[in-house]
């Protein structure tokens, strides 16, 4: 039995976090403590162009930091998870096991 | 509808999962440097003892304990010189190597805070015990319980180095190894004759002492790291030949 009184999880997913390549990125940034931007970029086979796009969007929302400066004489940028980044992970992560643990659930009860 | 959005949120979760493992791996990969850097110095630290494996019923030990654990050493001053250059030596070449990942593959791990942590307790305990050599205090004899003044040793830098280590590194082996090398140098060093194990443990009075040598239980120390070392080297290099 489900208890529909309990908020659906679904309203814990938040837009800012849950979209795939967001979700990528924060994943890679919670296990490093500072990530190269080429790296990044790499791991998620992103474009320069689109990887910019998606760190604009969660760096506005405090969830990343971008740290700019040199190695050696070449320009480099750095990233790194803010704690409230890491927060909001850790919260889009469980909201999307409870769904699928309410799914689940529910599809057993009807079956 | 809500079996296919299932589907697709557990799609997703196994995703980031795989993501996560791959980027820890990478972030953590260089782990095994520093933990075998650290035993070989616990190792090394056999050579400052009169005797480390043999002698058995050895009694003499000079505090502050430089050489680490409360036994006879060669020279008071060649143990202090031993950790308070080895250590930094050790840290320096922490340093170089997580600088030279970071620059190759592109994560960084805040290896200053380990730094800080081991050059921090070291300080302190040259502070604390300016002068390095003196005889046993009076009350750190058998039987009178632990002296919090026989702490005075460069074990426990090491095992806040290896605490740290763990910390920053997500390892729960490096943070077991840290406790394991804290608990047996509070143990060793705070009782007298070293070894000594107390008479509630054994159902007796009078106690007994463990007939181990300094070597030994250096040995016992490094042990986890080792392993610990062993398994994450292992682990790093399959990862890079996939």
């Amino acid at each position: 039995m489900t208890d529909n009184r309990r908020p659906h999880p679904a309203t814990a997913l938040d837009d800012v976090v849950h979209q795939r390549v967001r979700l990528g990125i924060l994943t890679v940034l919670s296990e490093a403590h500072e990530c190269r931007f080429a790296t990044l970029r790499d791991e998620l086979g992103l474009t320069d162009g689109n990887l910019n796009r998606h760190l604009q969007i969660l760096e506005r929302a405090g969830l990343l930091q971008v740290i700019k400066g040199y190695e050696g004489r070449r320009p480099c940028t750095w990233l790194r998870l803010t704690r409230q980044g890491r927060t909001a992970l850790r919260a889009e992560v469980a909201a999307l096991e409870q769904l699928v643990a309410r799914i689940r659930a529910a599809g057993d009860d009807a079956g | 509808m809500d079996r296919d959005a299932a589907t697709q949120a557990e799609r997703t979760l196994a995703e980031l999962d795989t993501l996560r493992q791959r980027a820890a791996r990478r972030a953590h990969g260089g782990v095994w440097l520093p933990a075998t850097g650290v035993a070989t110095l616990l190792l090394a630290s056999t050579a400052l003892y009169a005797t480390p494996f043999g002698d058995r019923y050895s009694i003499v030990a000079e505090h502050p304990f430089w050489a680490g654990l409360p036994d006879q050493q060669r020279s008071p001053v060649a143990s202090y010189l031993f950790w308070f250059l080895g250590i930094p030596l050790l840290f320096s070449v922490v340093a170089f190597w997580y600088r030279w990942r970071a620059g190759r593959l592109g994560v960084r791990v805040p290896w200053r805070a380990v730094a800080a942590a081991g050059l921090g307790v070291l300080a302190l305990l040259a502070v604390l015990a300016a002068v390095p050599t003196g005889p046993v205090p009076d009350g750190l004899t058998a039987g009178t319980g632990p002296n919090w003044e026989g702490l005075l040793t460069p074990l426990l830098p090491v095992a806040a180095t290896v605490v740290a280590l763990g910390w920053v590194e997500r390892s729960r082996g490096l943070l077991a190894s840290g406790v394991w090398i804290l608990a047996l140098a509070v143990w060793l060093c705070t009782s007298w004759p070293m070894g000594t194990v107390p008479g509630w443990m054994l159902g007796n009075d009078a106690g007994g002492q463990l007939a181990w040598r300094p070597g030994h239980y250096l040995v016992l120390m490094a042990l986890p790291l080792l392993v610990t070392a062993a398994v994450t080297g292992v682990t790093a290099r399959r990862a890079a030949r996939d």
